[in-house]
């Protein structure tokens, strides 16, 4: 009985026991609260170096790297999974900016930090130059923009206030300026020479130059010009031509205007009718050529660049070649010679001429014909399909000369 | 015979030939059309690309003075659409692991560096959901040929989420700040080189209840320095049930129902705003006129509203994100000052897209919802409507007053409560509540007309014991329900439709007597 009483007590214990030390067992084995701390001290990193980061756990335990850089975002993994060192991979520390890391175990941040990625200047330099406009206008007042931007060989922008050196030559100008990078870039307009030409630039960071850029400058607007004529003679044959010219024209610096420049030539007539023509500079003069009248005339030509310049203005008077000519009504009046026409030497008008016949009937005009001369004569023929038996006037114009016959009979 | 055999041949032959030639003349003419479809040429210059816009974070210039040149108008347009579309692209590039669309908007040397994080982040199965909520930019150059520009953009907010073989690893929300050097090519603004300058651990602008209308004092709701007690109904006009906006919109209706509702002794009403209907992004401005119509409707008669958003939304993916925060902006900022509002209601029944949607997706986009409106509106409470008692816990921390809805057995209902209220320290108010007189065809053994006079009698009862804020489904019975509520199936569909208080005759049903305590 004892015995068995022994036994219960024993037992009894045995299990507060049991119980008490699993109690205790589950209360210790509870999880710790995992704890880590960064170990390296290296917080400045340059482009390329690489970036190892170690960390201190008070539990081993697997964690992961996350990385929040310029360009993106990645989750890393340590070098060896036992350990708790983390290099951060190549690309990405290879580029400038700020990298946010957080030690990561079990979607709890660890630890935070941030390490910097600064531009490696020791690399090669690379100059990358955008410059424009890639045409400016002569005279001070436009300009181009020179920028560049220097980077290391792993593509980062160099740190503000770099020495970027800029170089442009022109004629016998040979300039240098010395500028201080911000914002990635390094800058500077170039302001024109008064003398147009051609604008060749580089520039240079440490002992690394650039390739040559060069900007055309163009002449500025043309100033006011003057035209002359070339004619052959003073008579108004409607064969000959004469040619209208410029001055050479210049912008307000003496700078010859770019090939190409349009100049239209206006003449009013003496009937105030306006004829034009026009011709392109070439070395800053432009030719335009116009046929002569072919009756008396006086025209007053002006040129224009329009818009832009204009000329003096210059009157030519043209002389009538004749004074009458014959004409021959032949076959019941039904054929009509006009001519021979001849020209202010007496000279058989070259072929082409016009001669105009107007046909009237009862003071009403009922037909025009117009013919051009041949061997200094024009024929016109009457049918009588066309024109019935009648009386009719008849007026005959050519080079300025107007002839009538009135009351014609068609038989 | 011989002759006969000859002819089969013959035509054998021809036939063949012609089918050989066939085939050959279909190819070559497969082969000429497919060379001529793909580009036009005049989409080289990127002229006539219709792009919707996908991504709308918030973006301020603050300033583009800068020593290159004065900018033009729409060049700052360019500039500012072309970067957002950069982060886009950068955002969706990393939530896939493809680089689709890269090359448009970072340069040749620049996008090297995405698709090397991108083969990087593939091999190693992690996606990165990203999406950037604020952009406050300014112009640091301008180039004067107009190709070149340097922008800084400050305090960018960029919200994670981390997961590496589909397992979420992180969450987190970043600021720092940036500077970009973009150049203009083929038409596009392409991003040349990108600097994150700094980590800007300020803390980001939260604005705290300032003299609010409504308040949160004690676990208690004051309006106006007045404690208020929530008597209210879920309300849809009988006619346009789930579709109270847009062209069947009809004031003197609603203004007839508030007054019954009104007369009836209740004192606030449940509203919708469907997210679609309203314009996504770009909030249609009918649709708010509309919407303030009710409102001012709803003020006339001194009653108070809870607007639900987001009705009929069911995305939550990051990269949308910013759509959302926009309509919610135009909505919330446009009626911040109106006195008819209680509550903005977040999103009713969240926790229903938790299977479908993933609940972490779901959760977050809650949660950075909420701070957004609260970004707009100090004057106005904030809510979610949960569907069921269980999840009103997630986010209590984050909302005004937690609201829930109770569609089960009532006699269940304040214990269940009791314990909600022991967990919870912040007003709770019984958001849905309701029994369908649905006795008929489709279901039997449904509950009659008086049975939910009676279940509303017994509920009414307990709302007043324990001092609850309720607000009961429906006013009306409907004739007709959409598919898009509960689905095609005419069962469904019959319950839903006689919720009612008032029936689809307009007579109103025993339950009326109970429609308040």
């Amino acid at each position: 009985m004892r015995l068995f009483r022994k036994n219960i007590i024993f037992l009894g214990s045995v299990i507060f026991i049991c119980a008490t030390s699993i109690a205790f067992t589950t209360f210790y084995t509870k999880p710790k609260e995992v704890s880590a701390k960064l170990v390296s001290t290296q917080k400045v990193f340059e482009a390329g170096e690489t970036i190892s980061l170690d960390f201190e756990l008070n539990t081993p335990v697997k964690t992961t790297l996350f990385l929040h850089a310029s360009f993106g975002s990645a989750n890393i993994d340590p070098v060896e999974p036992t350990t708790t060192r983390f290099v951060i991979p190549s690309f990405i520390a290879r580029k400038k900016g700020k990298i946010s890391y957080k030690l990561i175990y079990e979607s709890e941040v660890l630890v935070k930090g941030v390490v910097d990625v600064i531009a490696n200047t020791r690399t090669e330099v690379s100059l990358e130059s955008y410059i424009g406009p890639p045409s400016i206008v002569a005279g001070g007042k436009d300009y181009t923009m020179h920028v560049v931007i220097p980077t290391d060989a792993y593509d980062n922008p160099f740190p503000d206030s770099t020495v970027v050196a800029i170089k442009h030559q022109f004629m016998k100008v040979e300039n240098e300026n010395t500028l201080y990078s911000k914002d990635m870039i390094a800058w500077k307009n170039i302001f024109s020479y008064k003398q147009s030409g051609r604008l060749l630039l580089f520039s240079k960071v440490g002992e690394t130059a650039s390739k040559e850029f060069s900007v055309e400058m163009y002449s500025a607007l043309p100033e006011d010009f003057v035209i002359s004529s070339d004619r052959k003679h003073v008579y108004a044959d409607g064969n000959q031509i004469t040619e209208l010219s410029t001055s050479i024209i210049k912008d307000m610096y003496g700078n010859v205007v770019s090939d190409g420049t349009l100049v239209q030539f206006v003449i009013k007539d003496a009937s105030g009718a306006i004829l034009q023509t026009q011709g392109s500079t070439l070395y800053g003069k432009a030719v335009a050529r116009v046929l002569h009248p072919d009756h008396k005339d006086t025209w007053q030509i002006k040129a224009y660049v329009y818009g832009m310049a204009e000329s003096n203005e210059l009157t030519l008077s043209y002389q009538p070649i004749i004074d009458d000519f014959e004409v021959k009504f032949a076959k019941e009046n039904r054929e009509i010679v006009v001519g021979p026409l001849v020209s202010f030497m007496q000279q058989l008008i070259p072929d082409g001429a016009t001669v105009k016949l107007m046909i009237f009937k009862e003071q009403k005009k009922i037909d025009t014909k117009i013919s051009t001369s041949s061997n200094g004569k024009v024929r016109f023929l009457l049918k009588d399909g066309f024109y019935e038996a009648g009386i009719y006037d008849i007026h005959i114009s050519a080079l300025g000369v107007q002839k009538k016959y009135k009351k014609v009979l068609l038989q | 015979m011989i002759h006969k055999n000859r002819t089969i041949y013959r035509s054998l032959i021809i036939g063949s030939f012609i089918g050989v030639l066939m085939i050959l003349i279909f190819g070559i003419s497969q082969i000429l059309s497919y060379l001529n479809t793909g580009a036009d040429r005049s989409t080289m210059l990127h002229q006539s690309l219709q792009k919707e816009k996908v991504y709308f974070p918030k973006l301020v210039w603050k300033d583009t003075l800068n020593p290159g040149r004065p900018i033009e108008k729409q060049t700052l347009l360019d500039i500012e659409q072309d970067y957002l579309n950069a982060w886009y692209i950068r955002n969706v590039a990393y939530q896939t692991n493809t680089i689709d669309g890269v090359e448009d908007y970072y340069t040749k040397n620049a996008r090297q560096h995405i698709y090397n994080l991108v083969a990087y982040n593939r091999d190693r199965d992690i996606e990165i959901h990203s999406t950037t909520l604020d952009h406050s930019i300014s112009l640091d150059f301008y180039s004067a040929d107009g190709q070149l520009a340097v922008i800084s953009d400050n305090q960018v907010q960029e919200y994670q989420r981390v997961y590496q073989k589909q397992q979420l690893q992180l969450e987190e929300k970043l600021q720092s700040n940036y500077q970009m050097l973009l150049l203009l090519e083929d038409g596009f603004w392409r991003i040349r080189h990108m600097v994150k300058k700094s980590v800007d651990d300020r803390k980001l602008i939260n604005r705290t209840q300032e003299n609010g209308f409504a308040n949160i004092i004690d676990g208690k709701i004051y309006l106006n320095d007045k404690q208020y007690k929530i008597k209210g109904i879920n309300y849809y006009p009988q006619e346009t049930p789930w579709n109270m906006f847009g062209d069947h919109f009809d004031s003197k209706v609603i203004a007839k129902d508030f007054d019954i509702i009104k007369k009836a002794g209740l004192n606030t009403i449940r509203i919708f705003v469907p997210y679609k209907i309203f314009g996504k992004g770009k909030v249609r401005p009918e649709m708010l006129d509309q919407f303030g119509q009710v409102l001012d409707s709803a003020a006339s008669k001194n009653l108070q509203v809870i607007v639900t958003l987001f009705d009929f939304y069911g995305d939550y993916s990051v990269l949308d994100w910013t759509l959302t925060h926009r309509h919610a902006e135009q909505i919330v900022s446009s009626f911040k000052d109106h006195k008819a509002i209680l509550a903005w209601d977040i999103k009713n029944e969240p926790n229903l897209d938790f299977a479908s949607r993933k609940k972490e997706n779901v959760v977050a986009w809650l949660s950075e919802m909420i701070d957004q409106i609260r970004q707009y509106d100090s004057n106005h409470l904030i809510t979610i409507g949960w569907s069921d008692m269980t999840s009103a816990t997630i986010l209590q921390n984050k909302v005004d007053m937690v609201s829930f809805h109770y569609y089960k057995n009532i006699d269940d209902f304040e214990t269940n409560y009791q314990q909600l209220v022991s967990k919870i320290d912040k007003p709770l108010v019984l958001q849905e509540f309701g029994l369908s007189s649905s006795r008929g065809l489709w279901s039997p053994f449904g509950a009659s007309e008086k049975t939910q006079a009676h279940y509303y009698e017994q509920f009414q009862k307990i709302n007043q014991q324990n001092d609850i804020h309720y607000l009961s489904w429906t006013l009306y019975d409907f004739k007709e329900v959409p598919s898009s509520v509960v689905g095609k199936l005419p069962w469904r569909k019959h319950k839903q439709k006689h919720f009612g208080f008032i029936d689809s005759n307009g007579k109103k049903k025993p339950a009326f007597e109970f429609i308040r305590e």
